[in-house]
């Protein structure tokens, strides 16, 4: 048997309280990292590939703004989009078993196609950088979204499906009132999943195509050698992260609120 | 709405078996008809076809033969011509998890497209009616299963149906709450002066609720077709070892024959004796 504190119920208990375990661990590690830097002679590395706090301080207050705000908008963008394509998708294969069994492979072959190959698709195929980083994002996060999204819409129970269908609603209804809310709790955390994974994807798509965003900065600063700089813009990728995810779990709060 | 009549002539309806492909026969030449505003209550073995008859009654399951008529209309091919005249009270409540007791009962109404001021009056009075006045606003996981299957009964009466069905709603619950919900929902289908079908495995309620009862053989046939007026209140306990034989053996039992019935309703504390 589990103990109490394994628990589903403890754990959004456990989310409630403060993180004091947490902040301790994230004090440990940067205690540890400024120790590492300010002896990084002695144990061998060049002080360059261990910034103390301090330096990171400075490349933080020099970063620009508008980059977080084109990566955030980017990726905020591509999901919104990717997520309207699997919807529709979703709908049209959960209505049509013909449509399902045609587009599902092709659905399937997308998905065991790497991200670096979509990266390199995009720039060799379209000269516009939105629109690559655009496409990357949508060839990776619109089939997950819609698997998932599919999955689920098939997981509601024939029970409510045949309680709805017996007041004979119109198919919008069906879907309106019935399967959307149905699939929402795992539609939110499909969000939460392709968030994480589009950071990630925009950030290495804007270092190979772009000349904004994050991902665009990092490159220059491979290039300037500044540890301290991608160390800087790395923090910024983390916090944006999760930043959207304290969104995203505000949204779930609210529109889950019905779940005991 | 007043109720509608019920027609099924010569009905089959057969499935076939995904991994064998053999032809599974739930239901075999089903006749019966029940007159607008009557309450009919069928009972059945397990796996007689009643909850097959209870999807061909909605228009969820279509016929493999025969008919099934309501108001002269079939539910199954005139589908969307049934909105708002029939509504059902399942086995388990069914009830939308992420709405209210009050959103839930008027989900028929939003789907039936009444304004939506009318919608939540009419639905908080048939909450007020089943004594949830104060579970409006309780979602179903707050309530107990008797108050889930109460917000069901008044999602299904909030339309005022033509048609009601119930498909052993009240079987999962305790005997008092049962009996109280049962006796709720005739005391409303008769006000509300629907047809009412009652699917069941308890005879007690079959013989308690239904003007008839229907006795099914396995798979669905009539076996008896039971007039309970024609029974003396003091005959019931005949009547139901009389039902339960029928369907042990599954053959009429001569008690149930008309001739029987007759004579029965004939004897002394009988319908039609001469000192009733």
């Amino acid at each position: 048997m589990l103990p109490d504190s394994a628990g589903a119920g403890n754990g959004v208990q456990r989310g409630r309280r403060f993180p004091r375990e947490a902040i301790v661990s994230l004090l440990v590690l940067a205690a540890l990292w400024e120790l590492a830097s300010r002896n990084a002679a002695i144990i061998g590395i060049p002080p360059i590939a261990l910034p103390g706090f301090a330096r990171i301080a400075q490349s933080l207050a020099g970063l620009t703004v508008i980059d977080v705000a084109v990566t955030v908008a980017r990726v905020v963008g591509a999901l919104v989009l990717s997520f309207l394509l699997a919807v529709a998708c979703a709908v049209a294969m959960y209505r049509s078993v013909a449509v399902e069994r045609y587009g599902y492979p092709l659905v399937r072959l997308l998905m065991a196609v790497p991200v670096i190959s979509w990266i390199l698709f995009a720039v060799l195929w379209f000269r516009q950088v939105e629109f690559r980083i655009g496409f990357v994002l949508v060839a990776v996060c619109g089939p997950l979204f819609l698997v998932d999204m599919l999955a689920s819409m098939k997981g509601v129970s024939k029970e409510l499906r045949d309680m709805m269908r017996s007041f004979r609603p119109t198919a919008a209804q069906f879907f309106g009132k019935l399967m959307l809310p149905a699939i929402l709790p795992s539609v939110l955390t499909s969000w939460k999943i392709n968030l994480s994974l589009a950071i990630r994807v925009v950030t290495i798509a804007e270092l190979v195509g772009a000349v904004t965003g994050i991902g665009h900065q990092l490159s220059v600063a491979q290039e300037l050698f500044s540890v301290a700089d991608v160390f800087a813009w790395t923090l910024i990728l983390v916090a944006v992260l999760f930043l959207l995810e304290a969104v995203l779990n505000r949204i779930e709060a609210h529109v889950l609120r019905w779940r005991p | 709405m007043s109720g509608l009549r019920i027609e099924v002539k010569a009905l089959r309806k057969a499935f076939r078996q995904t991994v064998s492909g053999s032809e599974v026969l739930a239901i075999d030449r089903l006749d019966f008809v029940i007159e607008p505003g009557e309450i009919a209550a069928v009972v059945g073995t397990t796996g007689c076809g009643k909850s097959t008859l209870f999807d061909v009654m909605i228009g969820l399951d279509a016929p493999t033969d025969g008919q099934l008529l309501i108001g002269g209309s079939e539910p199954y091919a005139d589908f969307d011509g049934f909105r708002g005249k029939i509504a059902t009270v399942f086995q388990q409540d069914r009830l939308l998890p992420w709405r209210s007791a009050l959103d839930n009962v008027c989900l028929p109404l939003e789907l039936a497209g009444v304004p939506e001021a009318a919608q939540r009056r009419r639905a908080a009075e048939w909450l007020e009616r089943l004594g949830l006045a104060k579970f409006m606003q309780a979602y179903p996981h707050e309530l107990s299963g008797g108050m889930r299957q109460r917000v069901a009964i008044a999602r299904a009466f909030v339309l005022q149906p033509a048609i009601l069905l119930a498909d052993e709603s009240f079987g999962h619950l305790d005997e008092v709450t049962a009996a109280e919900l049962r006796d709720t929902f005739v005391a409303l289908a008769r006000e509300c002066g629907s047809t009412a079908v009652l699917i069941t495995h308890q005879l007690e309620e079959a013989i308690s609720v239904g003007d008839r009862v229907l006795v099914f053989a396995k798979p669905a046939s009539v076996l008896a077709d039971i007039r309970v007026s024609d029974w003396p209140r003091a005959g019931h306990a005949e009547l139901r070892a009389a039902i339960q034989s029928t369907l042990q053996g599954n053959c009429l039992d001569p008690r149930l024959e008309p001739a029987s019935v007759l004579a029965s309703a004939f004897a002394p504390g009988g319908a039609l004796h001469a000192g009733a």
